[in-house]
């Protein structure tokens, strides 16, 4: 589904180059489950943006579902995250102004999703995630497992083919964090494809396969064949 | 969509009320000034613009030249009017009238001294006012008649119908009622309470019949058939004096009388402006002080941007446009502003009355115009508009990696954008402040400058009725000094401040057969330097009825004539032979901003209109009132007293000057307020901003006095910068304002210093309320927390 190539990301400042990304590539098969990981500033969090269409890199290509989209402009980068990917953050990222269920919502407006059909799809992700009695609430009246839930339901709302999460356990203590884990491997049983990027080797047990990313190479990749099994 | 972004504004207002009042409040403020100013303009531009065919009516100045220079007048002769609408092609209707004068109209036991207008039926073509009773078509016939406004009619016949009842003009004429029209708005430069045929202007001064093209006492209309005719017939008429008067050295030009309000000044022959020069200023200021409140808005909405930053982000991550989050922070904006508006249509019908008072017009709200409605509707937009772009465009365009990521995105360009915007509020308000402090000065220069006579415990009556006979004249002088009241009294055909009677045609020995210098005369009794409290520069003033082929000049005269013992001097005036006996220091009888005119007295008593009278110091005033009232009630029982101090219409002289300075006190005043606000905004938020930092010097050992000075450097740099640039600004304002006026005062060093050191302390002050709390607080509260 995705297919990365010689991918190059400089970051500059006034006076210093600093190269996040240096020739990655980089496949993912529909329905996989990938985890990066590798130590603070190895470039795994430039490599999620960039995958995530946030981030626009120097050199290479990105082809999704057979589609380049490095040429893309701004509005067609925002159209293609809106159609094909969801996100989900460290720090949750809900609104403070929007009730749990208007935060859910946002993603389907902004895909011009009609009114009855919103709330059909917004109740449904809510009941999926445990929610519902919380769907008036607002994001500071929550705890942070339920914030994070609320943000996974926000990123699996629009039906993405791709979820993007940047240590989405990072905030989180290990009972709240294994519940989002635990979501997450659902979501991929049922055949969303997820990219995770996070420091924890528990969390990144849960998955398919884990690639190491040092100083922005990618160092290694192992097979992680059933989850809990030991590494290939 | 819409909804959602509703709520969200809604809420974000909400939870931040702080910086919403603040907003609103000055957003509010911003427009309700705004609109006040702006309903004073409309005003003031819907001066004769009720008449249907205003757009081709006209009004005829006469352009006299003398030595030079040219002076202009709307007094035109009374035959200009016939000739004109016979021998100009294009001329629909041409009328002669006077202009308005207070005579006194009785009915009955009922006495009013009210103003009146002597019109032909062409007047009513020109100029069509609305008729309650009685047929337009065939008024102002006759000679007897007259046509009553409402209120007059009102006044004078209570609840009886007035059509063909009679009343009495100056005891004298009976007249007939034939028609009531509406009250004359206040917006009309021809106002009066009652019109009457020019006929019995005629019958009563004869002298008018046969005058030709000699005097100027008319004011000329002109409707065209249309305006194509305008440039012909403006030509034509330009030599119509010297058609008729071959000598003449005048020329006569049409004036739209939608101009005559705000275009009334004429340099040279001219249009030079007039009061539109002052509109201007109130229109500038209107959309200034709105500016300003919207800069509030930016500065408050950018600085808030590090909050509003992770929104931005996760909506874009989400999928949201650009534009789409333009329309969500424009919409806030609009909000707000429509919330400011409430509020400031709530302070404008609070405010009106006040302002109608003030000002002496008469603002009101009409809720069934649709002007009304689109103006506001558009100034509401507007305002949200311009408030809105630019932190609509700044917040709309973050990248989600770099505000999820919590980097800091207040760059330093916004931050510049924000120091441009206060410097400029504050430059604004720093030029206010300057101006009004020099309009204050000027006016206190010239009320404090001495006028040539001593005014206060003046009073004037006009001679009317019993007292237009001599015998009687004297016995309410000997009663009135008997009384106590008074300490002398004379006589003067015209009120002490009242301009006009004045003539080019003095002869003296010496004189350049080119020199024509305009000369006022006027006509005084006995004592009449003894009674103003002005002195004689040298001979004496007039003892005796037999001073009548004497005359006394003044100071500025004399100078003119370059005689150097102008004492016992023959001149000539009007035809008049006059033999000089005093000259008398120059006072100031029309404008006090300029050098008197030239002026020649003469005496006699039959051309005298005005008592004055200087009441006794040893009485109390509303003692010596009372008695001076209740002798001449008694002496002429049929008129109103008509009392007037002088010193009140001395103050009438400065009107414009003083609404420039109550406008200019309320609204700078408003807008230093605003600037405040925005001000307290701005370190409200910068306090919070910097707890943190704060915190930690205090950890270090900064007194309160280290971190005040720290939190108001900033704030003070701007307003000095501000101060240093509106100085030139308001340099060259208020000397081009000073400029026009001959008597006024040089530009001193003081209104700077006053503007600068109440923009700094009022800084200060508004950021100290702020900062002084946070550098008070307890550093621990603000690091616990992470």
């Amino acid at each position: 589904m995705i297919r990365i190539e010689k991918l190059e990301k400089i970051y500059k400042t006034e006076e210093i180059e600093t190269t996040a990304l240096n020739d990655i590539n980089l496949h993912v098969k529909e329905g996989e489950f990938v985890s990066i990981m590798g130590p603070s500033g190895c470039g795994k969090s430039t490599l999620l943006n960039v995958m995530g269409l946030l981030d626009k890199p120097e050199k290479g290509s990105y082809h999704f579902m057979d589609t380049e989209l490095l040429g893309l402009n701004d509005r067609e980068r925002a159209n293609f995250r809106k159609r094909n990917m969801g996100f989900v953050f460290q720090n949750f990222n809900l609104i403070d102004e929007l009730t749990v269920f208007e935060n859910i919502e946002l993603p389907l407006i902004y895909n011009k999703i009609a009114t009855s059909e919103r709330k059909r799809l917004v109740n449904e992700i809510i009941e999926r995630m445990n929610i519902v009695n919380r769907s008036g609430h607002f994001p500071q009246q929550l705890s942070g497992g339920q914030q994070q839930r609320v943000a996974v339901a926000r990123a699996l709302v629009t039906k993405p083919k791709l979820v993007l999460a940047d240590e989405p356990t990072g905030n989180l203590d290990s009972s709240h964090g294994n519940e989002v884990m635990e979501l997450l491997c659902e979501l991929n049983e049922a055949g969303t494809t997820i990219v995770m990027v996070t420091h924890s080797s528990h969390d990144a047990s849960f998955s398919n396969r884990i690639i190491n990313l040092k100083d922005g190479h990618v160092i290694s990749e192992k097979m992680n064949k059933g989850r809990n099994e030991e590494l290939i | 969509m819409f909804r959602l972004n509703l709520k969200i504004a809604l809420r974000n207002l909400w939870k931040n009320k702080a910086y919403t009042l603040i907003n609103m409040g000055g957003l509010a403020i911003g427009l309700a000034s705004c609109m006040v100013l702006l309903m004073y303009v409309a005003y003031e531009w819907s001066f004769d613009k009720q008449f249907k065919n205003n757009h081709k009516t006209y009004v005829v100045y006469n352009l006299a030249n003398a030595s030079g220079r040219i002076f202009s007048w709307a007094w035109t002769p009374g035959d200009m009017a016939p000739d004109v609408e016979q021998s100009i092609p294009g001329v629909a209707y041409a009328s002669h009238s006077s202009y308005p004068e207070d005579r006194l109209i009785s009915y009955g036991q009922r006495n009013f001294k009210k103003s009146g207008v002597f019109a032909d039926p062409s007047f009513l073509k020109i100029l069509d006012y609305k008729f309650v009773k009685g047929n337009p078509d065939k008024v102002l016939k006759g000679v007897n008649t007259i046509i009553l406004t409402e209120t007059m009619a009102r006044n004078l016949f209570g609840d009886e119908d007035p059509i063909n009842k009679t009343v009495k003009l100056d005891n004298a004429e009976v007249l007939k009622v034939e028609a009531i029209i509406e009250d004359i708005p206040k917006n009309n430069s021809i106002r009066f309470d009652y019109l009457m045929p020019w006929a019995l202007n005629v019958k009563v001064n004869p002298w008018m019949k046969t005058n030709g093209y000699e005097g100027n006492f008319c004011l000329t209309l002109i409707q065209l058939q249309d305006n194509n005719y305008f440039e012909r017939a403006n030509a034509q008429i330009k030599g119509i004096y010297k058609q008729h008067k071959k000598d003449s050295n005048s020329e006569a030009i049409m004036h739209p009388l939608s101009k005559w309000h705000l275009y009334s000044n004429f340099e040279n022959g001219k249009s030079v402006g007039g009061r539109i020069d002052q509109i201007k200023i109130f229109f500038i200021l209107a959309f200034c002080i709105l500016l300003i409140a919207c800069v509030n808005f930016m500065n408050l909405s950018t600085a808030r941007s590090e909050k509003r930053g992770k929104e931005v982000g996760v909506r874009k991550t989400i999928g949201s446009s650009r534009k789409s989050l333009i329309g969500q922070f424009l919409l806030e904006s609009l909000l707000l502003a429509l919330m400011g508006m409430l509020v400031a249509f709530v302070l404008l019908e609070i405010s009106l009355p006040y302002f109608d008072e003030l000002l002496d017009v008469n603002l009101s709200i009409n809720y069934s115009d649709w002007r009304f409605w689109s103006a506001l509707t558009g100034l509401t937009l507007i305002t949200g508009f311009i408030a809105g772009s630019y932190p609509a465009f700044y917040l709309s365009s973050f990248e989600p990696v770099k505000v999820l990521k919590g980097a800091t995105i207040v760059g330093n360009s916004s931050l510049s954008v924000r120091r441009v915007l206060v410097v400029f509020q504050f430059v604004f308000a720093t030029c206010l402040i300057i101006c009004t402090t020099v309009i204050y000065q000027q006016l206190s220069y010239i009320k404090n400058k001495p006028i040539g006579y001593q005014r206060a415990g003046l009073i004037e009556m006009p001679i009317q009725g019993n007292f237009k006979a001599p015998e009687k004249l004297n016995t309410l002088k000997d009663l009135l000094i008997k009384s106590g009241a008074v300490s002398s009294v004379t006589s003067f055909s015209r009120g002490l401040n009242e301009d006009g009677n004045n003539t080019f045609s003095v002869e003296w020995p010496g004189k350049n057969l080119k020199d024509e210098t305009l000369f006022n005369f006027r006509f005084a009794g006995l004592d009449f330097v003894k009674t103003i409290g002005t002195d004689m520069i040298s001979g004496r003033e007039f003892l005796s009825s037999s001073d009548s082929s004497n005359a006394i000049i003044n100071e500025s005269a004399a100078k003119i004539m370059g005689l150097k013992n102008p004492v016992g001097t023959m001149i000539n005036s009007q035809g008049t032979p006059l033999n000089i006996i005093g000259v008398m220091r120059d006072f100031v009888i029309e404008s006090p901003y300029y050098r008197a005119r030239p002026m020649i007295v003469y005496h006699h008593m039959r051309e005298v209109n005005v008592i004055i009278a200087r009441l006794n110091p040893a009485m109390n005033v509303s003692n010596a009132i009372g008695k001076i009232d209740e002798i001449i009630k008694t002496l002429n029982p049929e008129y109103p007293v008509g009392r007037k101090f002088v010193n009140d219409g001395f103050e009438q002289k400065f009107q414009n000057e003083k609404l420039l300075r109550t406008l200019s006190n309320w609204f700078g005043g408003f807008a230093v307020f605003i600037s405040c606000l925005g001000l307290l905004g701005l370190a409200l938020f910068m306090a919070e901003q910097r707890k943190k930092e704060i915190s930690i010097r205090k950890v270090l050992g900064a007194s309160t006095t280290n971190i005040l000075t720290l939190l108001n450097r900033d704030f003070i740099r701007l307003v000095v910068i501000a101060n240093l640039i509106a100085f030139p600004l308001a340099y060259i304002i208020v000397n081009k304002w000073l400029s026009a006026y001959e008597y006024r005062i040089n530009i001193s060093i003081l209104p700077f210093v006053i503007a600068a050191v109440l923009s700094l302390l009022i800084a200060i002050l508004t950021v100290s309320v702020q900062s002084v709390k946070v550098a008070k607080s307890n550093p621990i509260d603000a690091l616990k927390y992470e």
